[in-house]
């Protein structure tokens, strides 16, 4: 039941967040900003409009955004949201849970390439490509957890005996796969300093450009997926900067979404104050977080004689 | 007070530093003579010690001290002249890191904590560079950044040598103050795997400041572009102090019972320092360098006297002195042809014979001094080093040695008759011989020559003194 | 709560693989500001040296404050006065730097481990992040072209070392006067490094060190 209401609270809560960010950047820059609800508003405006479609799509086209929100709510119901049980949970979902936002990626790349639009083919490439950088960074921060922790589940992760957080034995190894992951975050998400969600240019694009044909109810779809799946990974990150104790059920979720927000500021600071990368500089940036993240795999070996 | 002995010329360079160029040149002499009365002192045992846990009067910094304040008084005088007629811009900043340089090298030499003795070969290396830069020119620049940068890093690995020895005192469970005097006195129950490796960082680590081959690369750029007088510092007195430090460690391995293996060491050390010296010597278009060079050779010669030990080991520490004296003396007289003409190439020197005929006295002496051949100290000192190679049984080694003084000896003779004799159409001639850069050169001469002849018995006792911890013997 | 201990160590090791990866100037010399208030504070929460007298808690100021303050603070104003922003070409790139970053701590564990040291404490950590610093910055001296990242590598050689010696050697040993002198020295260090990679600026337009090739055999 828990588990059910704090993944329903999530689900209701994620679009919020962004908000947050678009606040922490108008401050920045001395304006007042969109109002905190503002991603609801784009929402509902959305899904009152139609869709049109291009008559080169087909079926794929339409299916990208659908499989993409669904992959990204499915991570959800699999991940301890303040450190509460979740909704399922099964030996090594972790590594089936990253192959199904893989998928959603798939299929938003397909959708791009069925547009036949040579921008759009484009985003798709480089989306490919760092998202296929991003993975190894991922897949090395689960053999570290591995090591860690010996589990191979989400829920065993924050909830199970031997929690993963910083005041663990090995706890000090975290700050690098938090600063590993925050940076996976980047990518992963489209966000300043690898993309840049506010660009006008389709040549400078990366994930923006795939959705460009994208309209009403479907690029709802994209926005509403895009939100999950931001939110699953600042989700991943306040659990590691603050341990919960899961026998406090609900309770947890206060502080929880509390620290949940400042990585959203954080993200924001970071927006505000860096500029985005050149395209070739982006690769390098996803292989340090990977670096990270092999550093602390070592360094285990040092930890656990 | 023994502290004086670097006290006093910091002092004076940092006044030199904001006095006026004129009182700066005067500081310098008097800084220099008092100096050298306070090291006669000190050898008459007159100052007593009040930092016994940094400071300490061995026999070995005692000697180097000698030299150093002795080579020093000589250059001052030259030093004087040379930037009346050189014009030094910066005048202040040289007289006032000559007197820093001065006293940083007192303190090594009379430095007895291993951590001590590291922040003063340091502090050489950092109030030398502006030495080496003070022509500013593009050459110059290159000097001394390569100095400054290759020797910070190899004196660092130095540093980590003496956590090292710490480390082995730590392990043995000894809780003795850390200077090498008292160190030396519970040698033996060091750790050895820790002192060995602390030797490897440090002979690498002083090395790299004294010039062994392979981490010389700074030598000759920085003997080259520096002005003259300082050259003459760097070679004569410097190397000697960055020696001392790999000898302190030296005496502590022999002590441990680990003399084989930092013999061994020095000696490799030592041949590859002489080879790549006479291979670098020969075709030498600048002669500034090929007295670097020749500095490198010698060091060589050092390290591979103190290695073989016993009678060579005696002639290593004449080969120092003798070194130093010549040495510097060369530096002085190239300054002096280098103001004559004002170049640095060979090819475009000649008949140094009939233009500055005082200069080339005191050169062409100088090179019959380096070779090896009699009057000099240095015959007396390469003969004790081979004769104690063949009598330690190492026949080989002592072959190559000598294959390596014949190479630098032919590369070298080269370059000196080219710029003595050879009939060259040059002369851009500049200057007379004044008095004041010509007789230093004499002084530094006649002294290799006089201890070569008569060596007073102090001295004599202290070299015996130097060796005797090492197992040294001029009693075959 | 957390072992502050470990946590310092691995900033430390943070700051080194980012120093590998970056190609600012001014983001090499944050680092380093940081990397050495980090190493700073070592001596301090080593529990063998919680009992440090009043002298030596001055020390560890005036240590922070040269680590941390003056030193990147000299080099901040070295960077300044050249219009210099980025390290363009290294002579090894980037990736293969943050590669060799990982070879070098994985030596570094092994050397630790080859060593069966009795280190005090059983500090392993500590002597491995202390390796991996050394070999580092002998890495980002040897991989680089410009005199300003040569000087920071430099630096933390030294840092390295510096760790070292906490690592290994007892305090007991460890003389204020002495330790001071010691970073004097490093201060002064990076202060005529700084006058000269100044007057290489102005000779060269350039810091770049391959420009340095006038005196050769």
């Amino acid at each position: 039941m828990e588990s059910i209401l704090s993944l329903g609270l999530a689900l209701l809560a994620a679009p919020l967040f962004p908000g947050i960010i678009l606040k922490v950047k108008a401050l920045f820059v001395g304006k007042k900003g969109p109002p905190l609800f503002i991603k609801y508003y784009t929402f509902v405006k959305l899904l009152k409009k139609g869709s049109a479609y291009s008559t080169s799509t087909t079926f794929v086209f339409a299916a990208g955004p659908i499989i993409s929100c669904a992959g990204a709510i499915m991570v959800l119901f699999f991940f301890p949201i303040g450190a509460i049980a979740p909704v399922f949970s099964f030996h090594g979902d972790v590594i089936v849970l990253f192959y199904i936002l893989g998928l959603g990626r798939f299929f938003t790349i397909a959708a791009a390439l069925d547009t036949a639009s040579p921008f759009q083919g484009m985003g798709a490439a480089r989306e490919a490509f760092f998202g296929t950088l991003a993975e190894a960074s991922i897949f090395a921060i689960l053999i570290l957890f591995y090591r860690m922790n010996g589990s191979l589940s989400f829920a065993d992760y924050f909830t199970g005996l031997q929690p993963i957080s910083l005041t663990s034995p090995a706890g000090s190894l975290l700050l690098l796969v938090i600063v590993s992951l925050f940076m996976v975050l980047l990518t992963e998400n489209s966000r300043v300093p690898v993309d840049d969600p506010a660009t006008h240019l389709e040549l400078t694009m990366i994930h923006e450009v795939m959705v460009l044909d994208h309209s009403g109810p479907d690029l709802a779809l994209i926005e509403l997926g895009s939100f999950y799946k931001l939110f699953f990974y600042s989700a991943f990150i306040t659990l590691m900067l603050c341990p919960l104790d899961p026998a406090r059920g609900l309770l947890n979720l206060p502080l929880f979404y509390a620290v949940l927000a400042l990585v959203y500021v954080a993200i924001g600071f970071i927006e505000s104050v860096t500029a985005r990368f050149k395209m070739r500089r982006t690769p390098k940036f996803i292989l340090t977080s990977c670096t990270l993240v092999f550093f602390a795999a070592i360094l285990t070996m040092g930890f656990n004689k | 007070m023994l502290e004086l002995l670097f006290l006093l010329p910091m002092i004076a360079g940092l006044a030199a530093l904001f006095l006026p160029a004129n009182f700066g040149r005067g500081l310098l002499i008097v800084a220099a003579l008092f100096h050298f009365q306070l090291s006669i002192m000190a050898w008459m045992d007159k100052l007593p010690i009040y930092t016994a846990d940094y400071f300490a009067k061995t026999p070995a910094g005692m000697l180097v001290l000698l030299v150093t304040s002795f080579i020093f008084l000589c250059i001052s005088f030259y030093a004087v002249s040379y930037i009346r007629e050189s014009k030094v811009e910066n005048e202040s900043v040289f007289v006032g890191c000559m007197l820093l340089f001065l006293g940083t090298m007192s303190m090594v030499t009379i430095a007895d904590h291993p951590i001590v003795l590291w922040i003063a070969i340091e502090a050489t290396t950092l109030v030398s560079a502006p030495l080496i830069f003070l022509h500013r020119s593009k050459e110059a620049l290159e000097a001394t950044w390569k100095y400054v940068l290759i020797c910070s890093v190899g004196i660092a690995l130095a540093l980590l040598g003496c956590f090292f020895i710490t480390l082995s005192v730590d392990i043995a469970e000894i809780d003795v103050p850390l200077t090498f005097s008292s160190l030396n006195l519970v040698a033996a129950q060091l750790d050895p795997l820790w002192l060995k490796v602390g030797f490897i960082f440090i002979i690498i680590g002083f090395g790299t400041k004294m010039g062994l081959a392979p981490m010389h690369t700074w030598l000759p750029d920085a003997h080259s572009e520096a002005p003259s007088p300082a050259s003459a510092l760097l070679s004569g007195a410097l190397l000697n102090c960055a020696f001392l430090g790999v000898y302190r460690a030296h005496t502590l391995m022999h002590l441990a019972g680990l003399g084989d293996f930092s013999s061994n060491l020095l000696i490799g050390f030592g041949l590859l320092s002489m080879f790549v010296a006479g291979i670098f010597i020969l075709r030498q278009a600048d002669y500034k360098r090929m007295l670097a060079y020749s500095s490198i050779e010698n060091m060589g010669i050092i390290a591979f006297g103190v290695g073989i030990g016993g009678f060579a080991l005696y002639g290593a520490i004449l080969h120092m002195i003798h070194h130093s004296l010549i040495k510097s003396s060369l530096f002085l007289s190239a300054g002096n042809i280098l103001l004559g003409f004002q170049t640095k190439l060979v090819t475009e020197l000649g008949c140094l014979v009939k233009y500055f005929p005082k200069t080339f006295f005191s050169f062409f002496a100088g090179f019959i001094g380096i070779s090896g051949l009699p009057p000099f100290g240095i015959f007396i000192s390469e003969l004790f080093i081979l004769i104690g190679a063949f009598q330690s049984g190492h026949p080989v080694f002592a072959m190559l040695f000598m294959f390596a003084l014949l190479l630098v000896v032919a590369g070298a003779a080269q370059i000196v008759t080219d710029i003595s004799f050879s009939e060259n159409e040059t002369s851009a001639i500049r200057g007379e011989e004044s008095l004041l850069r010509t007789v230093p050169p004499y002084v530094l001469l006649l002294a290799s020559i006089i201890l070569c002849i008569w060596m007073p018995t102090e001295m004599y006792d202290t070299i015996l003194n130097t060796i005797k911890t090492l197992g040294g013997t001029i009693h075959g | 709560m957390i072992n502050l201990n470990d946590a310092v160590l691995v900033i430390i090791l943070l700051t080194i693989l980012l120093s590998l990866a970056s190609n600012r100037l001014l983001s090499l010399v944050k680092n380093m500001a940081i990397q050495g208030f980090m190493v700073s504070l070592i001596p301090l929460l080593l529990e063998r040296h919680s009992s440090i007298g009043s002298g030596g808690l001055i020390f560890f100021q005036v240590m922070i404050l040269i680590k941390a303050v003056l030193i990147p603070g000299l080099l901040y104003v070295a960077l300044k006065r050249i219009s210099i922003k980025r390290e363009i070409e290294p002579i090894v790139g980037y990736h293969a730097s943050l590669f060799a970053g990982l070879v070098i701590i994985l030596l570094s564990i092994f050397i630790t481990d080859k060593l069966h040291l009795s280190v005090p404490d059983g500090n392993e950590m500590l002597l491995t992040t202390a390796i991996t610093t050394m070999s580092a910055g002998f890495f980002l001296m040897m991989s680089r072209r410009k005199a300003i990242t040569q000087v920071i590598g430099y630096l933390m050689l030294e840092n390295g070392i510096y760790l070292v010696g906490t690592a290994l050697t007892k305090h007991s040993h460890t003389i204020y006067v002495v330790e001071f002198g010691v970073l004097l020295d490093l201060l002064v260090g990076v202060m005529i490094m700084g006058i000269i990679m100044h007057n290489i600026n102005h000779a060269y337009d350039d810091i770049d060190t391959d420009r340095l090739n006038r005196l050769k055999d």
